[in-house]
């Protein structure tokens, strides 16, 4: 039986990889692919972590961040789809008409 | 293990408000289809309808006491709840109000922006009555999602897109940190329901679920290290969204500091007071000298908002109930004024098309029922006698000179005094530079309306504040545990710290 704790470190491997890659990339793309690492890291923690504590609660949190990741990327496709026609640019680096 | 969904209609009264507001939302939303050519303010006038009647609903269930929890403790509705859904609905109101005159910047999905507005501010009410952790991620993205989209509804500014693409990234990042928070809490307690988790052991996992749940919900009111959006976003959004971004959404997340702070975490106080302590310095001072700078309206009150946010939480760093007391009342000032500052800045933009400062010179002249509101509403901000933000700033200190906060008064105090220097910097252009063009300025009547009321309750509240204490201290009575240990008890009527 695979113990709580590998789920756990897998988890926080993948957490630190979104981090990383909302970080380092600039690629707005790439920026929500890193995101949605980030939250799936949770949801593995989530579900492992209901398996063992024998309480569904987390499996229903798990499915309730799948449905709200799916209309996030919904609304962040839609907006860089208005910046692109306008830059022809995916780049986060070229947005830098604000500044103080 | 199985479900047991019960709901019976005294529950059902309890969703009232929620879902008076729903249905008006499928209204607006099927009126604005059906009748192509109804006229933006008509389709504006029956969304504010339908926002009065729920605050209508939402004062009723107040002054008769109507309370309760739903959903296995997952939504309550207490004083707390009601205060925030009430100071949520009412910034809505003014600011569907003063974006009559906007919308025709617009040149797409008119009727769709009272739709979003209206949708974001239901999430918001979700929000103030979240209890459990589930409630809390569910009903912060159903609000943010639709703000994502408002942020960036001026669809061939680049200024607005770039606005949205910042505010998206930090956004869906804030979420995805709070989900990661959630999980280790989960992990850590088995519970999701704020109150059951009083008892949680002090382990390094639940410390950094809690501060990923901090770090998400300091995003979202714009807290010194979590703050980098706000200038930016404040400054490309179409200004009714600024103003409703800065007020709305933040009394919401308060709602769920508050329920977080002084209820979960209760029993951890001396390990979160340092916590809150040093974002409340790094947001006053950080904010209002970066402010000094500013030569853009827009970003001016971003700063100063961001430094406003410190204050707030000066009352939450105080772990007691006049803490949480100061805090309501500060926020209902904070709501009046900031959003009255926000309605100026709509009606220059309207008549001259710009947000810069220089070109508010001469205001005074050029629209003196304007120049005065906006001084007014900055010296509120500032915290000038005898204005409402006077009192609520007063009231914070006290709150933390009874818990012998020294450092953050003194430090408080420093910044009002530099926040007076750059508001006055704005009072001078409008009162004492010579105006570039001395045309006067044409103001429409619902921007009047707008101020005026904004007007009445920075000066109603500032000098006759006692019912709007009275209100706030009966608000969070389920904190009254918390009272500090030096008050004289019993706590209520020794908390209000100046004579009606």
């Amino acid at each position: 039986m695979v113990p709580l704790s590998a789920y756990v470190a897998v988890s926080a491997v993948l957490f630190i990889i979104g981090l990383l890659g909302v970080m380092i990339r600039r690629n707005f793309i790439i920026v929500l692919m890193s995101v949605e690492i980030m939250l799936n890291a949770a949801n593995i923690n989530l579900v492992a972590f209901s398996y063992y504590l024998e309480s569904m609660a987390g499996q229903l949190v798990a499915l309730f961040i799948i449905a709200i990741a799916a209309g996030e990327a919904a609304i962040g496709l839609a907006i860089i789809i208005v910046v692109f026609r306008g830059k022809i640019s995916t780049n986060v680096d070229e947005m830098n008409l604000l500044k103080w | 293990m199985t479900f047991a969904l019960t709901i019976s209609p005294s529950d059902l009264l309890l969703l009232l408000p929620e879902i008076l507001l729903t249905f008006w939302l499928c209204l607006i939303l099927i009126i604005d289809f059906s009748f192509p050519r109804l006229r933006n303010e008509q389709l504006a006038y029956f969304s504010i309808a339908g926002l009065v009647a729920t605050l209508g609903c939402l004062v009723w269930f107040d002054v008769a006491d109507i309370t309760g929890a739903l959903f296995g403790n997952m939504f309550v509705l207490d004083g707390m709840a009601l205060f925030f859904k009430i100071f949520i609905v009412g910034s809505t109101i003014l600011v569907v109000l003063a974006s009559i005159d906007f919308i025709h910047r617009f040149k797409f999905f008119r009727g769709e922006f009272y739709f979003l507005v209206v949708m974001s501010a239901l999430g918001m009410m979700f929000m103030a009555s979240a209890n459990d952790l589930l409630s809390v991620f569910v009903a912060l993205e159903f609000s943010t999602l639709g703000l994502y989209v408002l942020v960036s509804y001026l669809r061939d500014d680049m200024a607005s897109n770039e606005a949205g693409v910042k505010f998206f990234i930090l956004g869906i990042f804030a979420a995805a940190l709070l989900a990661y928070g959630i999980s280790l809490v989960y992990g850590e307690t088995g519970k999701l329901v704020f109150s059951d988790m009083t008892s949680a052991q002090a382990t390094p996992g639940l410390a950094i679920g809690f501060l990923l749940i901090f770090a998400a919900l300091g995003f979202k009111i714009g807290a010194v290290p979590f703050h980098s959006w706000i200038p930016d976003t404040y400054h490309g959004s179409p200004t009714p969204v600024t103003a409703f971004l800065s007020i709305a959404p933040k009394g919401a997340a308060f709602a769920i500091l508050l329920r977080m702070f002084f209820v979960s975490l209760a029993t951890f106080k001396p390990v979160w007071i340092l916590l809150l302590v040093a974002t409340s310095v790094l947001s006053m001072t950080y904010g209002n000298i970066v402010a000094i700078a500013q030569k853009n309206m827009k970003r001016l009150l971003a700063y100063s908002g961001i430094a406003q946010i410190g204050n707030v939480l000066i009352g939450l760093a105080t772990g007691t109930k006049m803490g949480s007391d100061a805090m309501l009342f500060y926020l209902l000032t904070y709501l009046f004024a900031n959003l009255g500052a926000f309605a100026v800045v709509i009606a220059v933009s309207e008549a001259i098309g710009s947000d810069e400062i220089d070109d508010y010179s001469g205001l005074g002249r050029r629209s003196p029922f304007l120049a005065f509101s906006m001084l007014i509403f900055l010296l509120s901000l500032a915290g000038v006698p005898p204005l409402a933000g006077f009192i609520g700033k007063l009231y914070i200190f006290v709150a933390a000179v009874k818990e012998g906060l020294y450092l953050l008064i003194t430090v408080g105090l420093i910044n009002v005094v530099i926040s007076m220097y750059y508001y006055l910097i704005v009072v001078k252009k409008m009162y004492v530079t010579e105006p570039h063009d001395r045309s006067p300025l044409k103001v429409s009547g619902s921007m009047k309306a707008v101020v005026y009321v904004c007007l009445a309750g920075t000066l109603a509240i500032g000098i006759y504040p006692q019912p709007v204490t009275d209100w706030v201290v009966s608000a969070v009575m389920m904190f009254s545990h918390l009272a500090d240990p030096t008050a004289s008890l019993p706590v209520p009527p020794a908390v209000v710290p100046f004579g009606g």
